[in-house]
């Protein structure tokens, strides 16, 4: 947090000393003050900017998903035939962090074919309702490999 | 029409002038399709799920409107609207879920 | 070329919105009814934002494209939410699923008397010892 608002100054003394007080030239301050915390990542001790780039996969990973997700849907609306097979599935859930479990239901709610109902107040199963739900234990698997991970890496 | 929306574009192109036309007749047909299933219902949750649904459906025909006119003024209707259908969901489904727990809870 | 990529968003953003209105219209109940709403409809909107966005930088308006990222952001946070919490309001309130559907691992996982919601029954071996 420290290190991000390090980088937050130096886009801004960089914006304001280097010329016009523009959003490009702010951009590039926080790119360059970006690198030069990659650069001190050892001296500094800190995993901000290893974390900050899991953080921007994630975001992309979330955008690509939510494209896909609604081109699944689209096939699914405009094909004559329902071949989908709806269903309620319980995922297990590998973390008990709050901030974790909110994040990846809110990600499993705009991807392909699953909308996130309810957690279990153990915090142990995520219920999502599956578009498809002729393969639970396939959808469970790949969540698991897929997202979890990834929410793993950037918030743990 | 088509020259309606190319008088008042800014841009004054063809191609978006006819772009914010065809999606805003697309917007039209959508709305009515989604009032249809407002009316049908079943169940209350469809009827919500239907005016959040709309909601969503006013934010978009604001967004090609302000392409299509340049009056960037109804963003923050746009932005309003967002707020104000999300707040409406919540407020629905918190009301009736603690109306079935209270209920099914005296019951057991 | 802004134009052609205005209006390519604006398109394409009309066009889910159109998609996901038939599938409100065409699909067998409220729960995949939402997935149409939610997905199709948050790209939608999405889309349409952006044209937007477009449309303030070549005008060189800052404030029009801050504002329409802030409402693009805020569409991406709600959205989810909304449909999490009316999903699980509509099951409580016994909206049935359609009769075609496999399988509803929620069913009779909510014990009211100890007001909660059961959790082991969908969770594989190894998890259920990790926590206990």
């Amino acid at each position: 947090m420290k290190a991000f608002a390090l980088n937050i100054v130096v886009a801004l003394v960089w914006a304001s000393t280097i010329g016009p007080f523009t959003p490009g030239n702010v951009l590039a301050g926080f790119l360059i003050g970006y690198f030069v915390l990659w650069l001190l990542r050892k001296q500094l001790k800190t995993r901000y900017t290893s974390r900050a780039f899991q953080m921007l996969k994630l975001i992309l990973l979330f955008l690509y998903e939510l494209w896909l997700s609604a081109f699944r849907v689209a096939i699914d609306v405009l094909s004559p035939r329902m071949t989908f097979r709806p269903g309620i599935v319980g995922l297990p859930l590998a973390s008990d962090d709050d901030v974790q479990i909110t994040v990846l239901a809110n990600l499993i709610t705009l991807t392909p074919g699953t909308l996130s109902m309810d957690v279990s107040t153990d915090k142990s199963v995520l219920y999502v309702h599956a578009m498809r739900a002729d393969d639970p234990e396939g959808l469970k698997q790949s969540i698991k490999s897929g997202f979890e991970a990834q929410i793993k890496e950037a918030l743990d | 029409m088509p020259d309606l929306f190319a008088q008042l574009g800014p841009i004054g192109a063809s191609f978006l002038a006819f772009a914010t036309t065809v999606g805003l007749g697309m917007l039209i047909i959508s709305f009515f399709l989604t009032v249809f299933r407002l009316v049908r219902g079943p169940s209350l949750a469809d009827r919500v799920l239907s005016l959040d649904f709309l909601f969503t459906l006013g934010m978009t025909f604001i967004a090609i409107f302000i392409v299509a006119t340049g009056r960037t003024v109804y963003l923050d209707i746009a932005i309003a609207l967002g707020l104000v259908g999300f707040l409406a969901t919540v407020a629905y489904a918190r009301f009736v879920y603690r109306r079935w727990r209270k209920k099914e809870s005296e019951s057991d | 070329m802004i134009d052609l990529i205005a209006g390519i968003f604006v398109l394409s953003g009309a066009t889910f919105c159109l998609i996901a209105a038939i599938g409100m219209v065409r699909f067998p109940d409220l729960y995949v009814r939402m997935h149409a709403a939610t997905k199709a409809g948050t790209l939608g909107v999405g889309l349409a934002l952006m044209a937007v966005v477009v449309f303030g930088a070549v005008s060189g308006d800052l404030g029009t494209v801050l504002r329409a990222l802030a409402a693009l952001l805020f569409v991406l946070l709600t959205a989810p939410i909304g449909a999490h919490l009316l999903a699980r309001a509509a099951y409580a309130t016994g909206v049935e699923m359609w009769h075609k559907s496999e399988v509803d691992d929620l069913r009779g996982k909510y014990d009211f008397s100890r007001d909660v919601l059961i959790g082991d029954g969908g969770a594989t071996d190894e998890a259920s010892e990790d926590r206990s």
